[in-house]
């Protein structure tokens, strides 16, 4: 019999890529298991419509960490960032507000909105980069526990200490603030223009069931100034081909490395040996055995599904029943046979080739919460639409387009659950809503694919559709995440682990989560 | 998209060299001919036109409008006298400075400032419980220099107004030609020379009345890279080269105040309240630690260094603005920021932020410059500014 | 006269007896604003030994039971300070949650004694430098540590928690869920799923025995201003502080008359004592921006009624469920009063000649309403909807009402001085509590101006907490002193 595997990683998504290739690179045998046809989780391109290829879930990159980028190797792989140049917000009124790329061009546009905004934008845009900075060093830290009695989470909860005092006052407390307060109430301290506060302050509410006024929500602002692509700070980015090929370059860099990678693998439970993982049983029955297992699955599905309530100690059963998701987006994906004229710009422009915002204002962003606080979708929701095709010709036929549409909020909890007719009266509202502002495109749409959190659920397997593993929330941030005392990637059942993105630090594209998970592993021995 | 000045549709077709710069988001000449020598020599032999709109301008008036320029920058504005201008930086209240620009006294209650960076938001934070108007007119308001020892002749056929009585740094209102304009003399190439601010619907009128008026004199339009020789001549930094605006530094090491930039002569102490007093009261009680100076290399050390290379000595023809380390004793002791051969002087000049022991007049240290590859050391000699100061600037 | 001091609240007497106590000559000006003789909220212990205030006649009123919820059926849910009487009226409703409700009321009660412990001292201080600041860091943190792992784990997942997620991770019985979920609401701008509303559950707890989740009210306002050993000057109304060489000079009144002092204590909310009473321009103005953006959204209206009888209840409360005073919030994101506001009613049998009165605070009434300011229409209106609302749960109150009158935010604002009709001087929420509070410069009580202090309820630990900003803010000054003294 062969030896059996160091490691199995349940689940091929760009976190459990990314775990298993850090592993395999370390000289480790390792075997990544997913149980769809094609590897990605979140992270696919598919040809949905002949000759139209879409992200179909996660649609751009930006948090991926650049040490994961070198040490993987992963332009070599294939991986190519293509630059996102703006934002373009279209008012009701048929003006607009553009965020661009060039510093004079955006304060031009900014100043015909308002002259203290413009020059508001610049300070503010140098304290996010300064707290960008600040907060980076969190994002590749194994957690430390302060409820520990640990040497070492004390040595590290005073390294962290000192690296946040070292911040200085301006910085500490901007941090306090941004932590804990309201994204609008952030901007409101800022900027007096409503697109502009509306716009920038959506990226704080994307993936959670949360409002723009909802405190906690500031800190999310930051992510838009972290992305750091090929080490330039304040990019986001689109990856050539799609999100799937990141996931398709880690994939590459696994295998280089000596990863096996099975699809069409799926794995019913974890396997038990006197209270430790020692392997995984698929559904077809199969038996993997391997030393450790780490599953990129979120929490409660690793959990209660794969591992069993049962062999879990009770407090730490309660704690993931008390992990929320709540997943609150929706995705709608449109084929088009020419591209969308908006009354406030027409025709085709550089627009086109970065982001559509469709938040005119604070108040618009609150009224589509609403809604889903009381379990519907928004009538009139949040957009994020990019056309990948403008920027990417190889994703749709010539002269064609395909649209990606990010809706929120669509939660999960609808009231009377999700049906198709439930489903197809979403998809049209994201489009009515679009086409006030686009009026060319419902004659342009040639196939549309909507998706609700119910459908993600189903066909990723992420829990209640959320999109980041659970709510990025403070009460479920950094050593809270998924549960207190099991932040590091390990967990009660001795030789298993977790790597998805319900860890620290979650969310986005990242890959931290698999990176930290690894380097946990590693430490441990495996 | 970037933006025009209102003496587009004039300099456009002028601009034979193609050779276009940003300046705040504008499209400005860096020369009108294929090199910008002839320019130069215009501003300190006749004189040169300038297009100098895309300044930030602010008109700031009202009962309290005084106050507010007091508690903004450095200098006594509630002193002022009418139709006087004020060179003066600004400061954070950490006493580093934001900007520097002008202020001009229009009337009692009426002043109009510009400055390198949009400061509209700072000034309306500054007017706090002050009864003020604060407008910006950066985009109404054209704005032209017309520099060099022609240049009073050449304005004072176009207007009624005696320029003989406009002294250094006093603004007037004056007609030019069917044009209301306002006439400092002021600059930015330590020459003779005036500024001509004028409605923007009016500007390529009163570009043309100057044209005119001036060919017989050798006016000549001019872009930057002459401005950028005459201007380190006349020893006057530019933000963003010689100093970061605390706004923009990243580091607490980046800033300066005013006394390490040289314009320890522009702060009032004695004012009873702005920005940064309390900063710079501790700061003038010690001595400053970094001094803002001229710096003269050594012709004959270059020619040495050129020569060992086998090379005659190649300058640059257009200023340089790379930070270059200046050394005393084999360590570093500060910096030059920008720099060029003089072409009147006969010099290669640079400005420098030394550490103070090592700032004094006579000084001598070494310059790094690039030979061939290789980075060596030339002999320099810590100098007064300005390098060149003729008297007609103010008489 | 070495301090003056602006107000007569309670901390601003606390203040000028603390400092009177150390030696300094102290007047107390009574600026014009009404302040509330009966002062809600807990006491710290140290301050009524220290200021002797039970021998002057210190009463502490404590409604029991504490609370009494109204049902939609138009039963009622008390809740007692004795905790087997609340678990009976608990299980009533849900004998699931009546199991729970004795843990519950113990782990909030240890959050609860964390925050009394740093309520009673100046906000720790995270960038200190100070050996002293460190080691009481330190200690606060142990101390939470005392309580094992979960009370650590308890405090930093519950503190930026919604109180919405806290209380249904607990219970199951929306009446309990919206009585506990008012506490953490009252006075803020935002509804129970808000972030932060949890941390606002304990401030109202802090102080009170388990299971108790509001403040009682007391005469300490009265029994202060009774208190000999500082001067109270009244009707001197404040017309600015005056500064020299960036020091504090003294207070000018409204009459012109200067009263120079080495030391100024304020009172006043923060924006109004530095961009109003001071000349901004001693100010940094990225500062002045700072202290403008405090925010101190008001959105409760206070409406007094006069009844010809008993209205038949102590307390009573209208909060029927989470969900409900998350609507009521929605209301006031988009400037309008809740269509089904969240009403805190108490009857006060000691005021008003003969009649019966009724306090209620009513929730949400933002101070800006969109679409126009306040009327007596806005308020006529708001003033009968309350009365038809607590009529369908004391039917005694339709009939007997004789008459009320409505404090909308703005009215507050004038009559108490509060910014924006914000009781709480500045919205206590996690950016602006602790050192934050109101804003990281402020939060020791000095000022950027020296000898310029606040003690207000915008200052740690702020409104809800009588005298404690005072006596903290007192001793921040009584040290400076001696620090100068010796220098």
């Amino acid at each position: 019999m062969r030896t059996p595997y160091d490691a199995i990683i349940i689940g091929g998504g760009h976190n459990g890529l990314t775990c298993a290739a850090y592993l395999a690179r370390a000289g480790r045998r390792v075997l990544v298991l997913e149980r769809r046809e094609c590897v990605g989780g979140a992270a696919v391109s598919e040809q949905v419509f002949p000759g139209f290829t879409f992200s179909v879930f996660s649609y751009v990159v930006s948090l991926l960490r650049p040490e994961i980028i070198r040490d993987l190797d992963l332009p070599r792989h294939g991986l190519h960032i293509l630059p996102l140049e703006s934002t373009l917000t279209p008012l009701p009124n048929g003006d607009y507000l553009a965020q661009w790329d060039d510093h004079d061009q955006n304060r031009h546009e900014l100043a015909r909105h308002s002259l203290r905004d413009a020059e508001a934008y610049d300070e503010f845009g140098r304290l996010m980069h300064q707290m960008s900075r600040a907060v980076k060093p969190l994002l590749g830290l194994i957690p430390p526990d302060p409820a520990s009695l640990n040497p070492r989470d004390w040595f590290e909860l005073a390294r962290l200490g000192s690296h946040l005092r070292g911040l200085g006052a301006t910085r500490f407390h901007a941090l306090h603030k941004l932590l804990t307060m309201s994204s609008a109430d952030y901007l409101d301290e800022w900027f007096e223009t409503e697109a502009l506060k509306a716009t920038k302050s959506a990226s704080g509410i994307i993936g959670t069931l949360a409002g723009p006024r909802s405190p906690g929500t500031a800190y999310v602002l930051l992510h838009h100034y972290m992305g750091e692509i090929d080490g330039v700070f304040r990019a986001w980015g689109f990856a050539k081909g799609g999100n799937g090929s990141v996931s398709g370059a880690i994939a590459g860099a696994a295998r280089s490395f000596g990863a096996e990678i099975r699809t069409g693998a799926a794995v019913a439970h974890v396997l038990l040996d006197r209270g430790r993982a020692a392997g995984v049983v698929l559904e077809g029955g199969e038996e993997i055995r391997a030393k450790r297992v780490v599953s990129g699955a979120d929490p409660r599905r690793t959990f209660l599904e794969l591992v069993g309530a049962d062999h879990l100690p009770a407090e730490f059963a309660q704690a993931l029943e008390r992990f929320r998701f709540r997943g609150a987006s929706g995705k709608v994906n449109l084929a088009l046979g020419e591209l969308p004229s908006f009354t406030c710009l027409p025709g085709n422009g550089p627009h086109l080739r970065g982001a559509i915002s469709i938040s005119p204002s604070v108040d618009y962003l609150e009224r589509a919460f609403d809604e889903a606080k009381y379990g519907e979708f928004s009538t009139r929701p949040y957009l994020d639409i990019v056309i990948p095709s403008a920027i990417d010709p190889g994703m749709a036929p010539p002269g064609k387009h395909v649209m990606s549409i990010f809706v929120q909020y669509a939660p999960y909890h609808l009231n009377g659950g999700w049906t198709d007719a439930r489903r197809e009266a979403f998809g049209d509202a994201v489009i009515d809503t679009l086409a006030q502002y686009a009026p060319n495109l419902k004659s342009a749409i040639l196939h549309r694919q909507v998706i609700t959190p119910a459908d993600i659920e189903r066909t990723v397997g992420l829990t209640e559709g959320s999109i980041f593993q659970g709510e990025l929330t403070l009460q479920q941030m950094f050593w809270l995440r998924p549960v207190p005392g099991w932040a590091k990637y390990r967990t009660p059942i001795r030789r298993l682990y977790q790597c998805g993105a319900g860890t620290h630090p979650g969310g986005g594209v990242m890959g931290a989560s698999g990176r930290n998970a690894a380097l946990a592993m590693l430490e441990d021995g495996a | 998209m970037l933006k025009t000045t209102p003496f587009h549709g004039r300099t456009a077709p002028l601009c034979a060299s193609h050779a276009w710069r940003r300046w705040a988001g504008y499209v400005v000449a860096s020369s009108y001919e294929l090199t910008h020598e002839r320019e130069y020599h215009a501003i300190r032999s006749a004189a040169a036109l300038f297009d100098i709109s895309p300044l930030h301008k602010y008109r700031v008036r009202g009962r309290d409008a005084a106050r507010l320029l007091d508690r903004v920058v450095t200098r006594d504005v509630a002193r002022a006298a009418l139709g006087q201008v004020l060179y003066t930086p600004w400061c954070d209240a950490a006493g580093k400075v934001l900007d520097d620009g002008t202020v001009a006294r229009l009337d009692e209650t009426s002043f109009r400032m510009t400055a390198a960076e949009p400061g509209l938001r700072w000034l309306q934070d500054n007017a706090l419980g002050l009864a003020v108007a604060i407008e910006d007119v950066s985009e109404s308001t054209a704005a032209l220099a017309l520099q060099g020892p022609a240049s009073r002749a050449i304005l004072q056929q176009l207007t009624d107004t005696d320029l003989a009585d406009l002294k250094y740094f006093r603004i007037t209102a004056a007609r030019l030609r069917e044009f209301w304009v306002t006439i400092s003399r002021t600059g930015y190439t330590g020459d003779l020379g005036y500024e001509i601010w004028v409605e923007a619907r009016h500007a390529e009128a009163v570009w043309d009345a100057l044209a005119t008026g001036g060919a017989p004199y050798g006016i000549t339009p001019a872009g930057m890279l002459a401005l950028d020789v005459a201007r380190i001549e006349a020893g006057l930094m530019l933000i963003d080269v010689d100093y970061v605006p605390a706004r923009k530094a990243l580091l607490e090491a980046q800033t300066s105040s005013p006394f390490e930039l040289d314009l320890a002569w522009t702060v009032n102490l004695a004012k009873e309240q702005f920005v940064g007093k309390r900063a710079l009261v501790r700061e003038a009680q010690r001595a400053p630690q970094w001094q803002f100076v001229g710096l003269e290399i050594d012709w004959d050390a270059l020619e040495r260094l050129y020569a060992e290379a086998g090379l005659a000595p190649q300058l640059p023809g257009v200023a340089w603005r790379t930070s270059t380390p200046a050394y005393a004793d084999g360590k570093q002791v500060g910096y030059a920021t920008s720099g060029c051969w003089s072409p009147l002087l006969k010099k290669y000049i640079a400005l420098a932020h030394l550490r103070s022991p090592w700032a004094a007049p006579g000084t001598l240290l070494e310059l790094e410059v690039t030979i061939e590859h290789r980075r060596r050391r030339a002999a320099a000699r810590v100098v007064k500014k300005p390098f060149f100061n003729p008297e007609r600037k103010r008489a | 006269m070495s301090a003056v001091v602006i107000g007569v609240g309670v901390n601003e007497l606390v203040a000028a007896h603390y400092l009177a106590r150390v030696g300094q000559r102290v007047l107390v000006l009574d600026h014009g604003s009404v302040t509330d003789e009966t002062a809600t909220g807990w006491i710290p212990p140290r301050v009524v030994r220290n200021l002797e205030l039970e021998r002057a006649g210190l009463v502490i009123q404590s409604h029991d039971p504490w609370v009494a919820a109204a049902l939609p059926d138009g039963g009622r849910l008390e809740l007692w300070h004795d905790m087997g009487r609340s678990v009976e009226a608990i299980r009533r409703l849900s004998p699931r949650d009546a199991e729970k409700w004795p843990e519950f009321c113990t782990r909030m009660a240890q959050l609860a004694g964390v925050l009394e412990a740093l309520y009673t001292a100046p906000p720790p201080d995270p960038l200190t430098r100070a050996w002293r600041d460190f080691a009481r860091l330190a200690a606060i943190g142990f101390g939470i540590r005392r309580h094992g792992r979960r009370g650590v784990e308890d405090l930093l997942r519950v503190l930026p928690m919604p109180v919405a997620d806290l209380l249904d991770d607990w219970f199951e019985c929306d009446a309990l869920k919206g009585v506990l979920g008012a506490a953490g609401i009252m006075h803020a701008r935002h509804g129970p799923r808000a972030s932060g509303t949890a941390f606002r559950l304990l401030h109202e707890h802090v102080g009170n025995p388990a299971g108790v989740f509001r403040q009682p009210r007391s005469n300490v306002g009265r029994v202060l201003q009774g208190l000999p050993g500082v001067e109270i000057r009244r009707g001197a109304e404040i017309a600015r502080i005056t500064v020299r060489e960036e020091r504090v000079a003294g207070v000018v009144l409204a009459d012109g008359n200067e009263i120079p002092a080495l030391v100024v204590v304020s009172g006043l909310d923060p924006r109004r004592t530095l961009t109003e009473l001071v000349d901004p321009g001693w100010l940094d103005p990225a500062f002045a921006r700072t202290v403008r953006n405090i925010r101190c959204r008001g959105v409760v209206a206070r409406v007094a009624l006069t009844l010809e009888r008993e209205p038949g209840f102590s307390t009573l409360v209208v909060a029927p469920s989470l969900d409900y005073l998350e609507r009521a919030a929605d209301d006031a994101k988009y400037g309008r009063i809740s269509a089904a506001p969240y009403l805190e009613a108490r009857s006060d049998r000691s005021r008003g000649g003969g009649g019966h009165c009724v306090d209620v605070h009513a929730q949400y009434a933002p101070y800006a309403l969109a679409g126009g300011g306040w009327n007596d229409t806005c308020r006529a209106a708001l003033g009968r909807a309350v009365v038809e609302c607590l009529a369908q749960h004391a039917p005694a109150i339709a009939a007997a009402t004789v008459e009320q009158s409505v404090h909308s935010p703005r009215d507050l604002e004038q009559v108490y001085g509060y910014p924006e009709g914000q009781a709480h001087h500045a919205e206590l929420a996690l950016d602006q509590a602790f050192w934050m509070r109101p804003v990281p410069d402020l939060a020791q009580y000095a000022t950027p101006i020296r000898g310029l202090y606040l003690c207000g309820m915008a200052t740690h630990p702020g409104a809800g907490v009588n005298g404690a900003s005072g006596a903290n803010a007192a001793r921040a000054i009584a040290r400076d002193l001696a620090r100068r003294r010796n220098a």
